[in-house]
């Protein structure tokens, strides 16, 4: 099986999952940091301009500061996610879904000079594509993961619909898809959900002129309507 | 296509979830997805390489060109792969000829540039969908995901230009200076040697990223199908229905529902809404309702904000400090003998600042670690050691001057237990003032005799044991100790704790 998926077992025998996220919002959560620091290094070197080279000095340090600890900060600081993570719904935790610490966190972009090499970021990209956890050198060295933390969008509220109990007893998997049926009759076409619902008519008992709108209700029953 | 062997759970995902998933398929299924790349480009681009020997960058900006067709194959792979069939190399071939037949006009001209290339070549290649029915579609599909889509492609050209530049610099790396092959003019001046370099590093890199990009497009289509025609429902709907069949098998036996999927990618033209049939009348009815619903016919009013020469307007308006700032870095930009210039006293302010933070940084340092650097210093202080130990309070201070008379004195006023406690702390509390033995709150009596042992001197140890002993048997064992031993213990006590440290 094909997963994005990421399980931990914590203590008491809880089950915790997590999304591991591949190259491309990685990428493009670098691009946003990278004009981000671009930006900050911009203004300061103008405004440092006047310094002469007591500015370009102190320019130099501020870029250090930038390089090593821009994603540092931001990570340890901003619950795993620098500006450009924040955008794409990114965050970097440790391989047992806790928080990075300043340890892990250093370790990772610290590492970013091997990654880094021999052009851009190669390497990074290639061990990224050659473990099945999306994971980059530093990552593998500090042991961190990035993960998404996007909320899932929220489905509208059921009130036209009378519930109907159900006619037997169901899976958490089945009332849940029972669930999504309802939710997602304005997507699906009429000839699909005839389609769909005709494979439970034996389950349901019902015939062709109502089955579709019997799932629905027994779908809201699950919502709580009565 | 049967969706019970769907090598993913079949679920809705966010779009960028769906590319994350593509990617692991190009990764699990590399090999076959690569040869199927790369071999046909590799065919093509020999002999053209032979025929533009002379320009090899045109042979590479040919088969670039010809990219939509190298991808055709892999994604031909993939959708049997991802129903768990495993085509042999024969079916391929066969399948070859039709795989690449089709659209080649518009795939080669307008859609060559698309932005959703990946995402929108399957409805081509699996559902062989052309001019309008495919425009329809693509309607369809494109209700979501093609701001992924966008993205998908962006990354993975980024990553081809960074993959090709990666090969050249690792490349130059690996060329030791003394050999003296000029290959930075080569590059520069673009020489033959340099664009022969140029073309292998860059069709490595299409074809190494071409499988990864195929299939992120590929994983948003079925995403994208899974959501429209409800994949993951009908799985858990037919899972149900036999759950249900198989413990009711006594009722239903015999009953069968006559469920008849005509989805399958490459052979059916109609892929979505299949198995119910409508006559043209009833379906020109629906969808004429549809269209005139709610989701169709609906006007919406867009604001937005528009750019109106901004800074035309505004030119009188820029504010008065702004204009001496910048006045006063341009007079002091001026200045050029450094030593009359304010920069040198701003300097100068800006280093007392940099040490004034060091020296501060560096007594918090010193505070901060200062147990760890006492103990560093002095090898065992005093004071870090416990001042109670099992509940005896060790402080010299609470030590009358006189312990043995002392001890004696409670022993005949009938509090042995007091005599004795007195006897015992009396002694670590010496032991640890002048000998410095290292007590700590986490011992017990029997630890601490141990240590005095290791202290190394044989008669005090043998006498604190004995102590030790006696204590122990009367505080938790109720055992009075005789007269005569805690006499000894009495008279010897001066004598031994008086013993000098080593």
């Amino acid at each position: 099986m094909l997963d994005t998926s990421y399980r931990v077992e914590i203590p008491g025998g809880i089950e915790l999952e997590a999304q591991v996220v591949g190259p491309v919002p990685r990428f493009l959560a670098f691009s946003i940091d990278f004009m981000i620091r671009s930006v900050m290094l911009l203004v300061v070197g103008i405004a440092s301009i006047p310094f002469g080279e007591l500015g370009a000095g102190f320019w130099f340090i501020f870029w250090f500061f930038i390089e090593w600890f821009y994603p540092v900060i931001f990570e340890v600081f901003w619950r795993g996610q620098t500006p450009g993570k924040k955008t794409l719904g990114l965050s970097v935790v440790q391989d047992d879904l806790t928080p990075v610490t300043f340890g892990t966190s250093l370790v990772r972009n610290l590492l970013r000079t091997a990654d880094f090499l021999p052009f851009f970021y190669l390497f990074g990209l290639i061990t990224m594509v050659s473990n099945a956890r999306f994971q980059r050198l530093g990552d593998l060295a500090a042991g961190t993961l990035v993960i998404s933390i996007r909320e899932t969008a929220k489905p509208a509220e059921v009130t036209e619909v009378s519930a109907l109990a159900p006619p037997t007893s169901l899976l958490r998997t089945e009332q849940t898809a029972l669930v999504d049926f309802l939710h997602r009759s304005q997507h699906l076409s009429k000839p699909r959900q005839e389609e769909l619902a005709s494979i439970l008519d034996e389950v349901t008992h019902s015939a062709s002129d109502n089955r579709v709108e019997k799932l629905h209700r027994i779908g809201a029953w699950f919502l709580g309507v009565r | 296509m049967d969706l019970d062997k769907l090598q993913f759970k079949a679920s809705v995902r966010s779009g960028w979830q769906a590319i994350d998933l593509g990617f692991l398929m190009a990764r699990d299924w590399w090999r076959p997805l690569f040869t199927m790349t790369a071999l046909p480009a590799t065919l093509l681009l020999l002999p053209l390489l032979l025929i533009f020997w002379e320009n090899p960058l045109w042979a590479a900006a040919i088969v670039w060109w010809l990219k939509p067709f190298w991808e055709r194959l892999p994604l031909y792979f993939a959708s049997r792969r991802v129903f768990a069939e495993e085509p042999s190399e024969w079916d391929i071939l066969r399948q070859a000829r039709s795989v690449f037949r089709g659209d080649w006009l518009p795939w080669l001209l307008w859609r060559r540039l698309s932005f959703n290339r990946a995402f929108d070549s399957p409805v081509t290649v699996l559902e062989a969908l052309k001019s309008k029915a495919r425009s329809q579609r693509l309607k369809v599909l494109h209700g979501k995901h093609t701001d992924i889509a966008l993205a998908n492609q962006l990354v993975c050209f980024c990553c081809e230009v960074i993959l090709a530049l990666g090969l050249l610099t690792g490349l130059l790396f690996f060329i030791p200076d003394s050999l003296d092959l000029e290959i930075y003019d080569s590059l520069e001046k673009l020489t033959l040697a340099g664009a022969w370099i140029i073309t292998l590093c860059y069709f490595f890199a299409m074809i190494l990223i071409m499988p990864f990009h195929c299939m992120a497009g590929f994983a948003l289509y079925l995403n994208r199908r899974i959501e429209l025609e409800a994949w993951d429902i009908e799985i858990t709907f037919r899972n149900l229905s036999q759950r249900k069949k198989q413990s009711g098998s006594s009722l239903v036996a015999g009953i069968l529902i006559p469920v008849v999927m005509a989805l399958a990618f490459v052979a059916q033209p109609s892929p979505a809404l299949a198995a119910t049939s409508h006559n043209n009348e009833s379906a020109k009815q629906l969808i004429a309702e549809v269209l005139g619903g709610e989701d169709f016919g609906r006007e919406e009013i867009v604001e937005k904000w528009r750019f109106i020469n901004w800074v035309e307007q505004n030119q009188d308006k820029i504010p008065e400090w702004f204009i001496d700032l910048i006045e006063w870095w341009e007079n002091n930009l001026e200045l050029d003998d450094p030593a009359e210039s304010t920069l040198t006293t701003t300097a100068f302010w800006l280093k007392v600042l940099l040490v004034g933070i060091f020296i501060c940084l560096l007594a918090y340092l010193f505070y901060r670690f200062r147990a760890p650097l006492k103990k560093f210093s002095t090898s065992q202080s005093p004071k870090t050691a416990p001042e109670i130990l099992f509940g005896l309070d060790l402080r010299p201070e609470s030590l009358p001057e006189d312990v043995p008379n002392q001890v004696m004195k409670l022993w005949q006023a009938n509090q042995p237990r007091e005599a004795l406690g007195l006897l015992y702390r009396a002694s670590l509390s010496r032991l640890i003032q002048q000998h410095s033995l290292a007590f700590k709150a986490s011992h017990t009596e029997a630890e601490c005799a141990a240590l005095v042992q290791s202290y190394g001197i044989q008669s005090l140890s043998y006498y604190f044991s004995q102590l030790t002993q006696v204590w122990r048997r009367l505080a938790y064992g109720h055992e009075l100790p005789e007269l005569g031993a805690l006499q000894n213990l009495c008279d010897n006590w001066t004598e031994e704790m008086a013993h000098d440290p080593l």
